[in-house]
């Protein structure tokens, strides 16, 4: 899927699934590559186990939103994330799913992206970085070598390796 | 200790173009303001390092009249002001000239939190159970009875114990006199002047005109009267039954510590902010 | 000098964490503050980088006492910045009249959010205008810089310390929940190509004697620094050239606070600045600030296209308020329209400029959302 000017890119899922981290990672590959971008973020006041969504905007433009209307993209990783936000998706927009947690109502693409963090790291935490290999490998929407050095730049010390590796293992999935 | 006139302090220290003073006739601040510069004198203190701070009332208009730097500022917070001075340069020294009101009551929150910090600072209080300046309304520190304008028929709340206050809250020096005591407060506030942290010294100061007047007690010498009569020496108090206590008020020395002082404190946390860091500057 | 974030490149940052990293560059070494929604992230990120770069940041116990110390350490010397949103704001009231009275470089940051009291603490909000220009007693003036843009929030926060050091006084960055939370690419200059401006000292001893003195005619006197040997005295009194206090003569204050006024108003053309986009011709102007400036800047887009001739006046610093920009642009348009997420502030200012010259309507909009570019080409679409 090629992009002209700007995309609008909605991750959505529960707290505590990185939603957010996913959405800064990508958007500072975009700023890696000199592209303009926008991050915002909308959750409840729980920590844990409420909604949570990260709004990525990608732009060739200056950027004069400040948060997704119509997203081009929705990755959900959370049927919670997704019932909330559905409707915010175009109608000819792509929807990304984690296959064994979310039953969407419209055509859609994903795999199961809890199991395979699970599979390859051992940690079910790296959910929002296998997602993220899946959407750029997909979308086309920044490189991969500028989605692995936003990674090195923004998880915590220690767990780079870890990181890139569930992001590995989403990026070969989305090329099947 | 060699006592230099009362002129020679005057000349050498305050500033003539301000004189003369806002103080009424039998005012004790003028007293507490010659104890603080006799101190700085005597431990030969280079006034250009010395910056003293106050709020508003009328204990906290003496930095006008000395002839150092000075911030006279808001009601009740000279010490939050005091704390950016010193942490920006921690080569000052500040002295705090505060009132009961500014102090306990509408400085309170900021009072008991820079003790707790242990800022570095020597903080002089005035405590004439009065708000002078505004009119004879009563102050935190007021005695049950004592009346004031804003207390026609006598205290009916519970009065501050601000020198115990201080101490519970971790000052390093804490010492309560009455402007009677002129001996003991000099030597209080110099060693108040030399220690790190926070040191305070609080004098029961006669304000004839808005509080004297109110309770019967209309010149600084009936004040000084009642001051002998409702203090007790720290010794002899200890000494004493607690319902003898009642409505007297313990002067002497409440603590004497040497705790590392907030300017200290920071210089070791940045080194230790730089090496969890791994940062050579 | 060596930096804890990096410089000379761009980075994917939120507005707090560009406001602490411009202002470190622009020369903050003192940060106080008090935790607050949606403030925090500013304090975090000084916590964390003034130890590294010898500067001070303290938690104080309350906003009181948060600008109280950093006015403090303003006359030791420093640069010096807090943080907070409107509740805490509405306490800073008091010390940031004491800063103007005693001409005291600081910049204080309010980032918006829904009020009056408690409001919504984690939605965008600009009901803080008026309480930024005319919030503290007495007549008096200050500087309100307004970001749109993560990229602004850095840079105005260095022209706000630029600023207050260049005229000695409070500047106030008047930021919202919305700017301070988005991440964008934010490009940080490296240290040498930023210009910063340092405040005005004493040449001598004579001059530091006038404190408060128009002794160069520039209505800016050199700031004394405590501890130099200058014996400077520094009240929230009414004071003379010297700064003694002299309460109850008309004459010196009315001198006093006409320069503290005069010095903002009649240096107007070097502190007020703003962005126009199709204005040249344009029919209809909308007049817009902050986070909904964005919003405003499609609208016009939009409207063009459809062959409606709009134009914005973007606005990024609010007070001093450039009153006759306003008139010629009024003379000149049929109708200028003032979008704001409040019921009417700037709007009033506007209609004043306006003069009548022009139909002035507000677009108002609260509870937390930002105006959407339809939001204003309806309401602009219902007058055409």
């Amino acid at each position: 899927m090629g992009w002209v000017m700007k995309m609008q890119i909605r991750f959505a899922g529960i707290g505590g699934q990185g939603v957010i981290l996913a959405g800064v990672i990508l958007g500072e590959a975009a700023a890696i590559e000199g592209l303009n971008v926008l991050q915002t973020q909308d959750y409840g006041s729980a920590s844990r186990g409420g909604h949570s969504i990260a709004d990525v905007i990608i732009s060739k433009e200056p950027i004069y939103d400040f948060m997704v209307t119509k997203a081009d993209v929705l990755v959900a990783l959370a049927q919670l994330g997704y019932d909330s936000t559905k409707e915010e998706l175009k109608e000819d927009g792509l929807l990304i799913v984690d296959t064994d947690l979310v039953k969407p109502d419209r055509e859609h693409i994903g795999a199961p992206f809890t199991r395979l963090a699970e599979e390859s790291t051992g940690l079910a935490l790296t959910v929002n970085m296998v997602a993220l290999g899946y959407l750029i490998a997909k979308t086309g929407v920044v490189r991969k070598e500028s989605a692995e050095e936003a990674i090195k730049r923004r998880v915590p010390k220690g767990t780079e390796e870890i990181n890139i590796k569930a992001f590995r293992v989403g990026y070969k999935e989305g090329l099947r | 200790m060699y006592l230099k006139s009362a002129y020679e302090i005057r000349n050498k220290y305050l500033r003539k173009d301000m004189l003369p003073t806002i103080f009424c006739p039998g005012c004790g601040i003028g007293s507490a303001l010659q104890y603080t510069l006799r101190a700085i004198d005597d431990l030969k203190l280079n006034p250009d390092e010395i910056v003293w701070v106050s709020g508003i009332g009328c204990s906290s208009r003496v930095p006008g009249f000395v002839n150092f730097d000075g911030l006279h500022t808001t009601h009740g917070r000279a010490l939050a002001f005091a704390t950016g001075i010193k942490l920006a340069n921690p080569d000052l020294k500040i002295i705090a000239f505060m009132g009961d009101g500014d102090a306990a009551a509408i400085g309170g929150n900021h009072f008991i939190h820079a003790i707790r910090r242990n800022l570095d600072v020597t903080v002089i209080l005035i405590n004439n159970f009065t708000y002078g300046m505004t009119g004879g309304q009563v102050a935190p520190t007021a005695l049950k009875g004592l009346k004031g304008t804003t207390a026609p028929y006598g205290q009916f709340e519970n009065p501050f114990d601000i020198a115990q206050l201080a101490v519970a809250a971790g000052a390093n020096y804490v010492a309560r006199w009455s402007v009677f005591n002129y001996l003991q407060g000099i030597n209080s506030i110099k060693k108040a002047l030399q220690k790190e942290g926070f040191s305070l010294v609080e004098f029961l100061s006669p304000c004839p005109v808005s509080f004297g007047r109110r309770n019967r007690m209309k010149t600084a010498p009936e004040l000084l009267r009642w001051y002998q009569k409702i203090t007790v020496p720290l010794a002899k108090a200890k000494k004493m039954p607690p319902e003898e206590l009642e409505g007297k008020i313990v002067i002497g020395e409440f603590a004497d510590r040497d705790r590392p002082g907030l300017a200290r404190e920071y210089e070791e946390y940045k080194k230790r902010a730089k090496k969890m860091m791994g940062w050579e500057g | 000098m060596k930096y804890p974030f990096p410089v000379g490149r761009s980075d994917f940052i939120q507005g707090d964490e560009a406001i602490a990293r411009a202002a470190i560059l622009a020369g903050c070494r003192f940060y106080a503050g008090y935790p607050i929604t949606p403030a925090s992230e500013i304090f975090e990120a000084m916590a964390l980088y003034m130890p590294l770069v010898d500067g001070v940041s303290i938690q104080m116990e309350d906003e009181i006492g948060s600008i109280a110390t950093i006015i403090g350490a303003s006359w030791a010397g420093a640069k010096a910045m807090t943080a907070t949103s409107g509740p805490g704001f509405s306490l800073m009231q008091e010390n940031l009249g004491y800063a103007v009275m005693t001409e005291t470089p600081i910049v204080v940051v309010d980032v918006q959010r829904g009020g009056p009291s408690t409001g919504q603490p984690t939605l965008g909000a600009q009901g803080d205008v008026m309480q930024s220009i005319w919030g503290t007693h007495g007549d008096h003036s200050l500087i309100v810089l307004t970001p749109a843009t993560v990229q602004e929030a850095f840079d105005m926060t260095i022209k706000a310390f630029n600023l207050a050091e260049k005229y000695r006084t409070p500047v106030v960055l008047l930021t919202d929940a919305e700017i301070a939370h988005m991440r964008e690419r934010v490009y940080t200059p490296n240290p040498e190509d930023i210009e910063i401006i340092y405040r005005k000292l004493p040449a001598n001893k004579e001059e530091a004697r006038y404190p408060f003195g128009d002794i160069h005619g520039d209505m800016i006197p050199p700031m004394p620094v405590f501890g130099k040997g200058y014996r400077t005295y520094v009240t929230g009194l009414t004071h003379d050239e010297k700064g003694r206090p002299k309460t109850v003569d008309a004459e010196v204050h009315e001198r006093l606070i006409r320069r503290i006024i005069d010095k903002l108003e009649k240096n107007k053309e070097d502190i007020v600045t703003y962005e126009t986009f199709d204005l040249e011709d344009a029919e209809i102007a909308i007049i817009s600030y902050g986070i909904v400036a964005r919003s405003a800047i499609r609208a016009v887009r939009l409207l063009r296209r459809e062959g409606i001739k709009a134009g914005l006046l973007k606005l990024n610093t609010i007070w001093p308020f450039d009153f006759d920009m306003i008139g010629n642009i009024a003379e000149q348009v049929r109708k200028i329209y003032v979008p704001e997420m409040n019921l009417g502030q700037l709007y009033h200012l506007v209609r004043e400029g306006a003069d009548g010259k022009a139909e002035v309507e507000l677009i108002p909009k609260i509870g937390g959302e930002i105006h959407t570019p339809m939001d204003i080409i309806e309401r602009i679409k219902r007058g055409v």
